[in-house]
């Protein structure tokens, strides 16, 4: 697919997925690794998609997961600038995964600019309510804040996709192998931010030991994941069973 | 014309009837769908999910209220200040809807006690919420599949793509029925007992350990330095930390942005900062 297709796709798909329509999909649909079978579709390349969506998704597992549903950093935004000009620089996931995390950033103040606008349709709601017009409610909670969110969402993710791509590409040639290197430690590192904020978000220090059970059942004995979350939930139903539980 | 009259006045009296009736099941699984669709949609500042708790319960009052003036008061009520999980949230729609349905048929129900009721609610329901449904289910779920999407499969986001929403869809079918029939009632178990205790615990293990294990395969930090002394004894300053302990740096690393984070608050662009600088010293010097 050439350029400017595959940057209205991803401009739509921003849009789409950080419409969130529907509370837990677009949750889902605004993950790195979600956009990933996207782009993977688009390019044609599905396995470097997948790859450098998975890395990104590394460094935002615990970002949606803020109370109060404030981001602290724009996973979708990332995704959909990250992974497709990945893809066609053909990077790898680790260099892909330090170029993502500017635009995480930029993405915040996106949300926040949506979610001062989305105050117009709430005094919209009031009159409605006023009227008894539970049609105009209707279209306050869902048409007229999605058609705003396109004009905030689309342009940015079409413009940085459109323009980046030859950018990005000039950009590999040029670049000196040292600092192409520390991209990849860069992207080596920051998954542990990720890992770290999750902690954070599950907050309970006492029960750290299990994350370095973890940690070292992989270093030690190689359990794959699949292997570690049968083993973790049988953990939790047996401490349950012997009501081993922390006060509070 | 005497035919058109009746049917006229019978389609009048359809309302009246409605009233006393209890509302429907499908009604209720319908304020679910919309609350679900819009949770987030609407979301503003200002008041937060009061519009899309407005709009999910437009299903239910349009049956409950014949008068534009009654429906106008109805709507007004519930646009105040709102904000929850929205899975959990689904128990809180559930007993407003029972509450509306017993005022509008006539039983002594203030608007205050609606409102009192949702807001009470509504911390200690996303307390438990974001418990389980954020900080839970949603990274187990995206780690479990990580591993196929590090390897190159679309599976790895298409199955959390469906079972979450799956699962969360679930919870709040149930929890908004329970809330509907049971009142008050369905939210002292979900509160009071120790099921949900039980339940945030075992999800946090899981949660840990899986975090851990991820850790051990995702950071990825090791240094390139090498001394070699005069005698010609060449140490590679990796082997040695791999055999103290394997895995050292990246555990390192994860503890030390974890303890800042605790200790300093959620500064991420800092440390986001910190670790592009560190990455780019570091690479420039041969470190890592």
């Amino acid at each position: 697919m050439s350029v400017l297709p595959l940057a209205i796709s991803m401009g739509i798909y921003y849009w789409f997925s950080r419409l969130r329509l529907g509370y837990t999909f677009s949750s889902m649909l605004l993950q790195p690794v979600v956009i990933g079978i996207f782009v993977g579709i688009l390019t044609g390349n599905m396995a470097l998609s997948m790859q450098i969506g998975a890395g990104l998704q590394l460094v935002y597992l615990g970002v949606t997961s803020t109370p109060g549903g404030n981001v602290p950093s724009d996973p979708a935004l990332a995704g959909c600038v990250a992974i497709p000009l990945g893809v066609l620089a053909n990077m790898k996931p680790e260099v892909a995964i330090s170029l993502a995390i500017p635009f995480g950033v930029l993405g915040v103040f996106v949300d926040q600019l949506r979610r001062s606008t989305n105050a117009i349709w709430v005094h919209m709601a009031d009159r409605y309510a006023e009227q008894a017009n539970t049609k105009g409610i209707l279209m306050a909670a869902f048409l007229f804040p999605a058609l705003l969110g396109f004009v905030i969402r689309f342009p940015i993710v079409f413009v940085i996709d459109y323009l980046g791509v030859d950018a990005v590409k000039t950009f590999m040639t040029v670049v000196p192998t040292w600092l192409m290197h520390s991209f990849e430690v860069m992207g080596g590192i920051l998954p542990a931010l990720g890992f770290a904020i999750t902690l954070m978000v599950i907050g309970k220090k006492k029960l750290l030991p299990f994350f370095i059970i973890g940690f070292f059942a992989v270093q030690y004995l190689k359990l794959d994941t699949m292997a570690m979350a049968i083993f973790a939930i049988c953990t939790a139903l047996l401490l349950n069973l012997f009501k081993i539980k922390e006060e509070a | 014309m005497d035919n058109m009259t009746t049917v006229q006045t019978e389609a009048l009296k359809e309302p009246a009837e409605k009233k006393t009736s209890r509302l429907e099941k499908k009604d209720i699984t319908k304020a679910m769908w919309i609350y679900y669709l819009g949770a987030e949609l609407s979301n503003s500042y200002e008041r937060l999910q009061s519009l899309i708790f407005c709009a999910s319960m437009t299903p239910v009052l349009k049956k409950l209220y014949d008068t534009d003036e009654e429906l106008s008061k109805a709507l007004k009520r519930h646009l105040v200040f709102f904000n929850t999980e929205g899975t959990f949230g689904a128990v809180i729609q559930g007993i407003a809807i029972m509450m509306e349905e017993e005022k509008a048929t006539g039983k002594d129900v203030t608007d205050d006690a609606i409102t009192g009721l949702k807001t009470g609610l509504m911390g200690p329901i996303a307390g438990i919420g974001d418990a389980i449904i954020w900080a839970a289910l949603m990274p187990i779920l995206i780690s479990i599949f990580l591993p196929f999407a590090s390897n190159g499969s679309p599976m790895g986001g298409l199955l959390p793509l469906i079972l979450y929403p799956l699962i969360t869809i679930g919870v709040s079918y149930v929890l908004i029925h329970q809330g509907y029939t049971l009142g008050k009632k369905s939210v002292t178990s979900l509160l009071n007992g120790g099921k949900m205790q039980s339940i945030i615990f075992s999800a946090n293990v899981i949660g840990l350990t899986m975090m851990g294990a991820l850790s051990a395969s995702y950071v990825k930090l090791s240094t390139p330095l090498t001394f070699v002394f005069s005698s010609g004894n060449k140490i590679v300053l990796q082997d040695i930390l791999n055999l103290i302990v394997p895995g050292l740096l990246p555990l390192l690393a994860v503890f030390l942005i974890y303890f800042y984070l605790k200790k300093r608050g959620p500064r991420y662009n800092l440390i986001l900062g910190t670790i592009v600088v560190i990455s780019v010293a570091a690479a420039f010097l041969g470190i890592l």
